[in-house]
């Protein structure tokens, strides 16, 4: 799923300054399964800021809201009416969302709750970590599963480098060396051989380097 | 050799390799690195110039390598893909390559987390495996990464890539070598190396995948400077296994640093032993010094010699030194030269010597010879008429008359026809003698021989036995007789011919003679004579040929076909005049008459042709071949050729002129005339007699002239030392010209710029303005957009320039160069093409071009500016040189280098001093010629014509005036005859200053 | 949560089991100050952060939770959440630049009384010291 992180408040607050009228929006999609803006967290974020702006003694009015998802069009249908009677729209979505919402509903003024973080799985309550890149050219058949590009911190395609010791990633002793897991897995599976080939130069153009991303299924247009 | 490094090199002679590393500073700072390559040179074999090690910014490691390299130090580049994708990265290698760097070593990088800028974008567009493919390919299959080809200079580089025996998983560390090695690494870099025990172990797997067959492994070692920096690396730097043992050592050490040093030496001692180690890495960062101590403590001292380690770029250090050891060789060269060339000059003399002792002899044996044969002569010459009375006699005698010729035919032997043979073969024998004692030449001795011939034959006729003759030869010999004269009238034409090095007609005639006379010895000589003749001619005219063509070459690009022939008509002219200058009268006739054909109207070629016809030659100054005798060459005595009058005239109607308005914010620039003196000397000196107060000198000056025609200016032929004219006469004048910069001025103070700010784009409108507002005249080009360390123009643009202004303005042009001796000959060569017809005066002639340029000048017969830096020696021997080109002296203005009042004036008025008095007082011919001082660009870009008005150094423009006005009057007291001024109103006070002083 | 409610200067949000007990003593024994507002939950374990927020957002100058002590939890972990939430309060009171000191969890041991009477003196004087949160 996306991860997400909320901005920091005195940010969102800044974002809000000139704002009278304010409608938090979250979303049930990614962001309310890593618990950043679901129901619970535009609860507690309208509650923050309402909070803030009183000590600041400008009060605010802000309604809460939460849409099934804010990355399909029909969810965001009723929000061209309501989204008339606020100043703003603060989206608890991923980027997505916002970028949803500025595209479908140009009159309206949105704003991002979040920082929109990586690809992650949820490695138990509270704890996310990332799992994937996106880069459109997968190479997980050659390495166990496991991804060097998203895991490896310089994205190596040709085996660890001279910085693995123990296990560890040289730039953080809690974080694994993906490779050194790549190696083992291999070998253990006897595939080592994937680990003596040359992995050539790859595209990046699918990883988002070629320009947008954009993906079309025939069979589904209208 | 792949690249021909001298690392691979010396790896490939199987040699153990030292190489070292040296970081780039986290400045700008040139010196560091120059400082850290001069402590590795000569101790390591290559050096790593890191990358950014460690994510810390630093000088690039390609711009560091070329340090190193210009140092002789020869570098690894170090390339990572942490901080460029592939674009940047092959941009960087063909780099590197195109400024002679052979060795790259490929890695990844270190994470841009443990360095300065922490929150920077890590690029690793690649990794280490796949930057190695990609620049073996580049390389090998000339091909950038993108499978576009490189068309050519595909970077050639010896490739190495780093390993980390110490990294986990062990088992795949060789692995990862393999890989590397596959991709194209020729050498691998290990980390530093404290557990020599697990790299043998290390070394042994790599061993067994045959790796250290395929690639030269170097152990990388680093002597810990001491226990804290030991026990940072064993905690902090991940992949780094420094043992308890090393960290032990030290503790117990005195001195931490020599035990560190030690404990290097003895690593490198033992991964020695280790077999497939081709050499060690010494990393010593920040600690250079201590390697020549490890390396020559682990035996490995002396390294072989660097080879092929040859930077394209230099520092400016480098090429001082160069440049100074280039000097030293020229001069050396010189001199020997000149020693070579005294010793010839002398063996010359002396050969002269010689030959005249022996033409002296042979002319008097020749004399003594003359008067033997006059004497053989007359004693004949009674015999003859002994003889011809006796043969009258005889004939009478004999009753009838017989042609000797007829009798010789006939067959008949007779008494009578044996005389007369006789007499005729005396007669023949007595004229050679004649013709060998007296000097007779062919022609006169067959008029002479006619004669005595037709003499012997009239008296034959006048005896009476005409009818005694056979009836059937009466007709046959007046037929004889005339057959006869005919062939000696063409044998004496044929030799004439051949005289006149007209070997073709010669052979015509001689032709005829023998078709007349087939039997004639004479003819048949000539005929072989001039066959010789014609065979020597026509190789030498082919090989003359290309010298003068008989069409005109092929138009080269970038030339109009009517620019060309016009160069070409110049060209020709030029080579007509030098024809006429050596004397050789029908190259000149045809170089002119060529030119006439492609020009029919060009007035130089005309005139030229008219010179050659009428045989009207220039005097052969150089000896053109070395036997013949040297003539003393008598300089024609100076004849003024301005008329003082019109002299005077011209400068009344100058006065005349209206005083030009000042520009914009000048005050006036017109300046009061200065008092004369009325009173001559003698009247002022009272009792004292004249001859203690005058000084006689025995030199003169030479005139120079400068340009033709109405505003043509003279200058020199002082017999006196400057405005002595108590002493001697001054003809002519010292002149100012006006300098104007073929660009606009760039860092001229705007007390002057201002004069000239309306026209300093325009040198056309400047020169103009100069003439025509402020009275120049005469003004100095100056090319200083040609300065190839300036602007760089191009000469044929620039050259361009200085014909517009050239044939702008009416008054006399001297072009000075940039100072630059090539770039100066091309451009001046240039513009001469341009503006054949007009007299610009050619400068600066030096050392280095005064051959290519005084060519230029003598053919077009320019003046010149022989320039030399401060010396009287330097400044007469380039004149020795310009002579010897065959330039004359009269062509020649001096300029000794010129100091501003305050910046070395001192120099330049002694120097010129003793060269004025050298040739007035002491005969130094090769110093009588005028001198020209370019002091204007010397004055206005001193300090203190720079520093603005204040109230202690006063008015800015004022001080400048005044600074360039008392520099040209001192360099007019030491006896300069044409000042290169820029300032209006110091010209106008140096002439104000003149006019007072004549 | 009844935003008519008054509320006085102190929320104290109570577990019913344990610290509800003591208030409900201590207001009988007239020992509860009128400006504490005690607010009774099942289980301080049911506590959400907006609620915490709310609190404060309604005019309260500080806010406490009084739960049962950690080993002493009727559901088992529920005072421990609340904690968590107390702290997770804290960390956005902080970014509001508002002195988390202003919340804080208690632990209560049933039927004791004399901690929720040190957590009002210890609410109250921390209040003292900071400027006020509302005007009045």
């Amino acid at each position: 799923m996306i991860i997400a992180e909320q901005k920091p408040l005195d940010e969102i607050l800044e974002m809000i300054s000139g704002v009278e009228r304010l409608l938090v929006l979250g979303c049930r999609g990614c962001v309310a399964v890593c618990s950043t803006g679901g129901d619970k967290e535009v609860g507690v974020l309208a509650s923050a800021l309402r909070l803030g702006r009183n000590k600041a003694g400008k009060p605010i009015k802000i309604d809460e809201e939460t849409y099934v998802r804010q990355c399909d069009p029909e969810y965001l249908e009723p929000l061209k009416q309501d989204g008339e009677n606020y100043d703003a729209v603060l989206s608890m979505a991923c980027g997505v969302g916002v970028n949803f919402i500025a595209d479908r509903c140009p009159d309206i003024n949105v704003l991002p709750a979040l920082d929109t973080s990586f690809y992650g799985a949820n490695l138990s309550s509270g704890e996310w970590a990332e799992m994937c890149a996106g880069c459109g050219a997968c190479v997980l058949h050659l390495t166990g599963g496991l991804c060097p590009v998203a895991r490896c911190a310089k994205s190596l395609s040709n085996g660890p480098c001279g910085g693995s010791v123990g296990g560890s990633c040289e730039i953080n002793k809690d974080l694994p060396c993906i490779w050194h897991q790549i190696c083992e897995k291999l070998t253990g599976r006897n595939q080592d051989q994937l680990l003596r080939e040359i992995v050539p130069i790859r595209d990046w153009r699918p990883s988002g380097h070629g320009g947008p991303r954009r993906r079309i299924r025939e069979d589904l247009l209208p | 050799m792949i690249s021909g490094s001298n690392l691979e090199q010396v790896l490939t002679s199987g040699q153990f390799t030292v190489t070292g590393e040296l970081g780039p500073p986290q400045n700008g700072n040139f010196d560091v690195v120059r400082d850290k390559a001069r402590i590795l040179r000569g101790h390591v074999d290559a050096v790593n110039i890191t990358d950014c090690q460690t994510a810390i910014v630093r000088m690039a490691s390609l711009t560091a390598g070329l340090i190193a390299l210009a140092e002789g130090v020869e570098p690894v580049m170090q390339m990572t893909c942490r901080d460029r994708n592939r674009i940047g990265i092959q941009s960087d290698i063909l780099g590197a390559s195109a400024l002679g760097i052979k060795n790259l070593l490929c890695l990844t990088g270190d994470h841009q987390k443990f360095g300065n800028h922490p929150h920077a974008k890590g690029v690793f567009d690649m990794d280490s495996i796949q930057l190695l493919g990609m620049v073996k390919a580049m390389r090998d299959d000339k091909k950038f990464q993108c499978g576009d080809e490189i068309k050519s200079h595909e970077p050639r580089l010896f490739l190495g890539a780093a390993a980390n025996p110490f990294a986990d998983p062990f088992e795949y560390r060789p692995i990862r070598v393999a890989k590397k090695v596959e991709a194209g690494a020729s050498f691998i870099q290990t980390q530093i190396i404290y557990n020599v025990e697990k790299f043998a172990r290390f070394m042994e797997i790599v061993r067994d995948l045959g790796l250290h067959e395929k690639v030269y492994i170097l152990a990388g070692v680093t002597p810990p400077k001491s226990v804290g920096m030991a026990r940072y690396m064993k905690k902090f730097v991940p992949g780094l296994d420094v043992t308890d043992d090393v960290i032990e050592r030290l503790k117990g050490a005195k001195d931490p640093k020599e035990e560190g040093i030690n404990i290097c030496v003895d690593i490198i001692k033992q991964v020695r032993e280790i077999p497939g180690v081709a050499g060690v890495h010494v990393m010593a960062i920040e600690w250079e010094q201590a390697v020549p101590e490890i390396v020559s403590l682990a035996g490995l001292s002396p390294r072989p010699g660097a080879k092929s380690v040859e930077p394209r770029l230099r520092s400016s250090e480098a090429i001082e030194l160069i440049v100074s050891e280039a000097k030293e060789g020229a001069r050396a060269e010189t001199e020997k030269a000149l020693e070579q060339a005294k010793a010839e000059a002398q063996a010359s003399r002396d050969l002269v010597v010689k030959e005249k002792e022996k033409v002296t002899s042979e002319i008097s044996g020749l004399k003594r010879q003359a008067e033997e044969a006059k004497a053989i002569a007359g004693e004949k010459a009674t015999e003859i008429e002994r003889l011809t009375a006796e043969l009258a006699k005889a004939m009478a005698g004999q009753g009838h008359a017989q042609a000797v010729s007829g009798l010789a035919e006939k067959g008949e032997s007779s008494m009578l026809s044996s005389r007369e043979r006789s007499v005729l073969t005396s007669l023949r024998s007595g004229l050679e003698a004649l013709r060998k004692g007296l000097g007779i030449n062919e022609d006169q001795l067959e008029a002479l021989r006619r004669f005595f011939e037709a003499e012997f034959l009239l008296r034959m006729d006048t005896v009476p036995s005409k009818e005694a003759v056979a009836p059937g030869e009466k007709p046959a010999k007046p037929e004889a007789e005339a057959r006869h004269k005919e062939v000696v009238n063409l044998v004496a034409k044929g030799n004439v011919l051949l005289h006149k090095n007209d070997a073709a007609k010669a052979l015509d005639a001689f032709s005829k003679a023998l078709a007349i006379e087939p039997k004639d010895q004479k003819a048949g000589e000539g005929l072989k004579k001039a066959r010789e003749a014609l065979e020597i001619a026509v190789p030498a005219e082919e090989a003359a040929g290309p010298a003068v063509p008989e069409g005109v070459p092929p138009c080269p690009e970038g030339l109009s076909p009517e620019e060309w022939q016009q160069k070409w008509v110049i060209r020709l002219v030029a080579k007509g005049n030098v024809c006429l200058h050596k004397g050789d009268v029908d190259g000149a006739l045809k170089a002119f008459m060529q030119a006439l054909e492609l020009k029919l109207d060009d007035e130089k070629a005309k005139a030229g042709l008219l010179k050659a016809e009428s045989g009207e030659v220039t005097p052969v100054l150089v000896p053109v071949e070395p036997e013949v005798p040297e003539k003393e060459v008598i300089p024609p005595f100076p004849e003024p050729k301005a008329v003082p009058v019109t002299e005077e005239v011209k400068a009344e109607a100058k006065k005349e002129a209206p005083v030009p308005t000042a520009p914009t914010g000048i005050k006036d620039i017109s300046v009061a005339k200065l008092p004369k003196e009325t009173m001559s000397l003698s009247e002022r000196a009272g009792p004292v007699q004249k001859d203690q107060f005058t000084e006689s000198y025995t030199g003169i000056i030479r005139e120079v002239s400068l340009d033709e025609g109405e505003k043509a200016l003279t200058v020199g032929g002082a017999s006196t030392l400057p405005f002595h004219l108590f002493e001697g006469d001054m003809p002519h004048v010292p002149r100012v010209a006006y300098e104007v910069l073929d660009s606009e001025p760039e860092d001229w103070p705007d007390v002057l710029g201002k004069y000239y700010s309306d026209v300093s784009s325009d040198p056309v409108a400047w020169a103009r303005k100069c003439t025509d507002d402020y009275g120049a005249e005469a003004i100095c080009l100056s090319l200083i957009s040609t300065d190839p360390n300036g602007m760089n123009r191009p000469s044929s643009e620039a050259a361009k320039k200085a014909q517009s202004v050239i044939e702008g303005i009416d008054v006399p042009v001297i072009l000075w160069g940039c100072g630059n001796a090539e770039k100066d000959t091309e451009t001046l060569r240039e513009v001469t093409n341009l503006v054949g017809n007009r007299k610009v005066c050619l400068g600066p002639l030096s050392d280095a071009n005064y051959r290519s340029l005084g060519a230029t000048a003598m053919a077009f017969q320019l003046p010149v500016v022989a320039s030399t830096p401060i010396d009287v020696n330097l400044a007469k021997q380039l004149n020795i040189l310009l002579v010897n080109l065959g330039l004359s002296l009269d062509q020649i203005l001096m300029d000794p280098s010129i100091g501003a009042i305050g910046y070395g004036i001192e120099y330049s008025y002694s120097v010129m001093e003793r060269i004025r008095l050298a040739a007035l007082t002491q005969q130094d011919e090769k110093l009588q010629v005028p001198f020209i001082c370019n002091l204007g660009r010397e004055v206005w870009k001193t300090k203190e014509c720079r520093l603005p008005s204040d109230a202690i150094l006063g008015d800015q423009e004022r001080r400048g005036v005044l600074m360039e006005a008392v520099t040209a009057s001192t360099l007019l007291l030491a006896g300069g005859e044409l000042m290169v001024m820029m300032h209006p109103k110091a010209v106008a006070l140096t002439e104000a200053l003149i006019k007072g002083m004549m | 949560m009844n935003n008519n409610h008054q509320i006085g200067r102190i929320v104290a949000f109570c577990c019913n089991y344990t610290a509800s007990v003591a208030t409900d003593t201590l207001r009988d024994a007239g020992l509860i100050p009128e400006s504490l507002d005690v607010r009774k939950l099942p289980c301080t374990g049911r506590i959400e952060v907006p609620a915490l927020l709310d609190a404060f957002e309604q005019g309260a100058e500080a806010v406490f939770v009084a739960g049962c002590r950690v080993d002493e939890c009727h559901n088992l972990s529920g005072s421990r959440r609340a904690e968590k939430r107390v702290g997770y309060t804290k960390k956005i009171l902080k970014e509001l630049d508002i002195d988390p000191d202003r919340i804080e969890m208690f632990f209560v041991h049933y039927g004791e009384t004399q901690p929720i009477v040190e957590a009002v003196r210890e609410m109250t004087a921390r209040i003292s010291k900071l400027e006020r949160l509302h005007s009045i």
